[in-house]
């Protein structure tokens, strides 16, 4: 009887590790790496993808997880690694990421990493003369235009801003029709507020207004006398200013102190962020950006307080890294993606493959489409800064 | 295992540009212009391997004289000034080159795209290595020839005449210009040996990253310049090896787990080791020690 009990008390503790066994194996979890700048004065858009990335996983994780391609659910966890906005450790973090198991990565902040991780990346997809890197990477924030086109391993979530800024400036001309003179302003060795001001200096162009000049500063700077001298002698009816939050209060400041009182300021797509309410609410006050996120649907206002605690704010670029947790999931469950270590190859070139597909993909605020070059044509609006939080002053699209 | 090449390739590079620093040093000036001749190799050997599809190693020779002229040209009127007047002086030129690539447009129409260097946006598509079929491992062995080369031959000139001739200088400017010794023109030839290894440098730098721009070759470069040498120790190159690997593979890389932590240590960690080891890493005292260590049991076994 004794040894009939000792049998059945192992059978039983047998039959439990089992059990916890398969448990386990059910248990899974998915490690979902982010990179970009949490490091000097862009710091902050690294802090929110990171909070924005976490928010999705834990609401993707309430809902269930993620099924992978041998039917278990697995859980998603968000890691997120700085590269301080420097190229060369933008390169040292995706060779980290793409060593480990890692299917995708989501980043960087930078496009000046863009460039130069998106350059090691294998340019055409099959091309075997070519040594890149065959690892999927999904931009959230670096937004300087046409980057995707670089290598075929590379997508963007970030919004159009040719688009954004044509159709702002065909809207100013309509709605202004008495607005003539514009004086720009840009901080020039920033990769993506340089080249957005080419892109709001042909606009303001083709549309008829008259460019009376163009500041110059540098993300660095701290004093904007000189340039904002320059602009009161010239009185513009619109200063347009393509820099980030961090400078863009600068020069508001020294606005305010010299006296410069424009009819119509305009900004940059990345300073309809809260960081240019705190830095200079009252000198933004009316300042108009398109941008790609407001807080104007329930999926959007949900989204901005799961961000907000988990101690990041929702932005235009926060916004993207939210959006692309739910599309990484899409993608997974419909390529069948397993994440084992020994799968690692095929889930990158499964990953590559269902991001490349998608035409359609759902945003905050819509459908966002994409592009054969793996862009994103997201649905925007124009914010403008009043009474100290930004509020929707037109949607074009609708 | 790629990520450790690639780091592998970093502390490669670096070790270039740091003992492109360590040169001058050794003649006992301070140069914070080695990031100017490392950004002028950069671009020279971009624009002949992207624009005019050179040969890599021919376009790195050509960087190298290209840098190394610049040096020369710019060590006559630097050298006349010592001390802190030349650290403003070098501080100034290096400014000087990186805003000159910072307004530098020359691009050419390739197909549908446009290639070259363009201006505050940078250069970007320097895809050398991936398109000839450079593999990471590859990669790693050039540099590291390289690197080898550059040490051998530095190694060499300590050994030599002409480098007892440059620390004389380095040591004592009015003793060394009183027993004959041609200061300026030693001054000079080290800031030319240390322009030629920063451009050899600065062409490598631009083929891995793929992308180069004017911010890369900003103060901080060149203040990483001389830190590696200083923070290494000048009796023999390979303090400058062990000080690239502290900073690059540690202090970058090791500690990118702590997250935000990483900056606030990076600080305290380098003055920490420059009050544990004040005069480097590998200062003389500590060579002196390494060579009773290894070779005591020789001397031992002889008697």
């Amino acid at each position: 009887m004794r040894i009939v009990n000792v049998a059945a008390a192992a059978l039983l503790a047998g039959t439990m590790t089992g059990l916890s066994g398969g448990a386990l194996a059910q248990e899974r979890t998915v490690k979902i790496t982010g990179f970009g700048a949490k490091s000097g004065v862009v710091r902050v858009f690294g802090v929110n993808s990171e909070a924005a990335m976490k928010a999705a996983a834990e609401e993707i994780n309430k809902a269930g997880g993620v099924t992978l391609g041998d039917g278990a659910k697995a859980k998603l966890s968000v890691e997120f690694l700085d590269d301080r906005c420097n190229a060369e450790e933008g390169i040292s973090v995706i060779r980290r990421i793409a060593s480990s198991d890692a299917f995708v990565a989501v980043g960087p902040t930078c496009s000046n990493v863009a460039e130069s991780l998106f350059g090691i990346l294998q340019k055409k997809v099959g091309d075997t003369s070519d040594s890149g890197l065959q690892f999927p990477v999904f931009a959230d924030v670096a937004a300087k235009g046409g980057l995707a086109a670089i290598s075929e391993w590379a997508f963007r979530n970030v919004p159009s801003e040719l688009e954004m800024y044509k159709s702002l400036f065909a809207w100013l001309k309509r709605e202004h029709p008495n607005l003539k003179t514009i004086y720009g302003g840009v901080e020039k060795d920033f990769a993506h507020s340089n080249a957005t001001y080419g892109v709001m200096k042909k606009q303001a162009e083709e549309n008829g207004f008259q460019l009376l000049g163009t500041g110059e500063w540098l993300l660095n700077d701290t004093n904007f006398s000189t340039q904002v001298r320059e602009m009161r002698r010239t009185n513009p009816e619109i200063v347009a200013i393509s820099a980030h939050p961090f400078t863009t209060c600068g020069v508001l400041r020294e606005m305010d102190r010299q006296g410069v009182k424009p009819k119509l300021l305009i900004g940059l797509t990345s300073s309809s962020s809260i960081e240019t309410l705190q830095g200079c609410a009252k000198q933004a006050e009316g300042i108009i950006i398109p941008t790609s996120f407001a807080p104007v649907t329930p999926e959007a206002k949900a989204a901005a307080e799961n961000v907000s605690k988990q101690g990041g704010s929702m932005d235009l670029h926060s916004a993207a890294a939210y959006e692309i947790m739910f599309i990484l999931k899409d993608v997974i469950e419909s390529q069948k993606i397993m994440a084992k270590p020994d799968t690692v190859q095929a889930d990158r070139t499964k990953m590559r493959q269902g991001l490349a597909a998608l035409k359609e993909t759902k945003g905050l605020l819509g459908s966002v489409g994409r592009t054969n070059d793996r862009e994103a044509i997201k649905p925007y609006l124009y914010v403008h800064a009043k009474d100290g939080s930004w509020q929707v002053l037109h949607k074009p699209s609708s | 295992m790629d990520f450790y090449l690639g780091l592998a390739q970093v502390i490669g590079v670096h070790t270039l540009l740091g003992l492109s620093a360590y040169c001058v040093l050794l003649t006992g000036q301070v140069s914070l212009a080695q990031a100017a001749f490392f950004a002028v190799g950069a671009y020279v050997a971009a624009i002949l391997t992207v624009i005019f599809k050179w040969h890599l190693f021919a376009a790195l020779g050509v960087s190298a004289v290209v840098s190394g002229l610049t040096a020369c040209a710019v060590g006559f009127p630097a050298l006349r000034v010592k001390g802190l007047m030349l650290v403003v002086a070098t501080l100034a030129f290096g400014e000087a080159v990186r805003l000159f690539f910072f307004n530098f447009t020359y691009q050419i129409q390739a197909g549908e795209l446009k290639i070259g260097p363009h201006g505050a946006e940078g250069f970007r598509q320097i895809r050398y290595f991936p398109e000839h079929g450079w593999s990471t491992f590859d990669v790693l062995m050039f540099i590291w020839l390289m690197v080898a080369i550059v040490m051998a031959c530095l190694w060499w000139l300590d050994q030599s005449r002409a480098g007892a001739v440059m620390r004389a200088v380095g040591e004592d400017e009015v003793a060394a210009h009183s027993s004959g010794i041609n200061v300026t023109a030693v001054k000079v030839l080290a800031m030319t040996i240390g322009g030629v290894i920063a451009g050899i440098g600065g062409g490598i730098f631009a083929h891995y990253t793929t992308h180069i721009e004017h911010v890369q070759f900003g103060v901080i470069l060149a203040t990483f310049a001389i830190a590696y040498p200083i923070l290494g120790g000048l009796s023999n190159v390979f303090g400058t090896l062990l000080a690239v690997i502290f900073i690059q593979g540690f202090l970058i890389e090791g500690l990118r787990f702590l997250g935000d932590w990483r900056n606030l240590l990076f600080g305290a960690l380098i003055v920490l080791a420059m009050n544990l080891r004040p005069r480097g890493f590998l200062d003389a005292g500590g060579v002196a020690s390494l060579k009773r260590m290894l070779f005591a049991g020789k001397e031992g076994s002889g008697a």
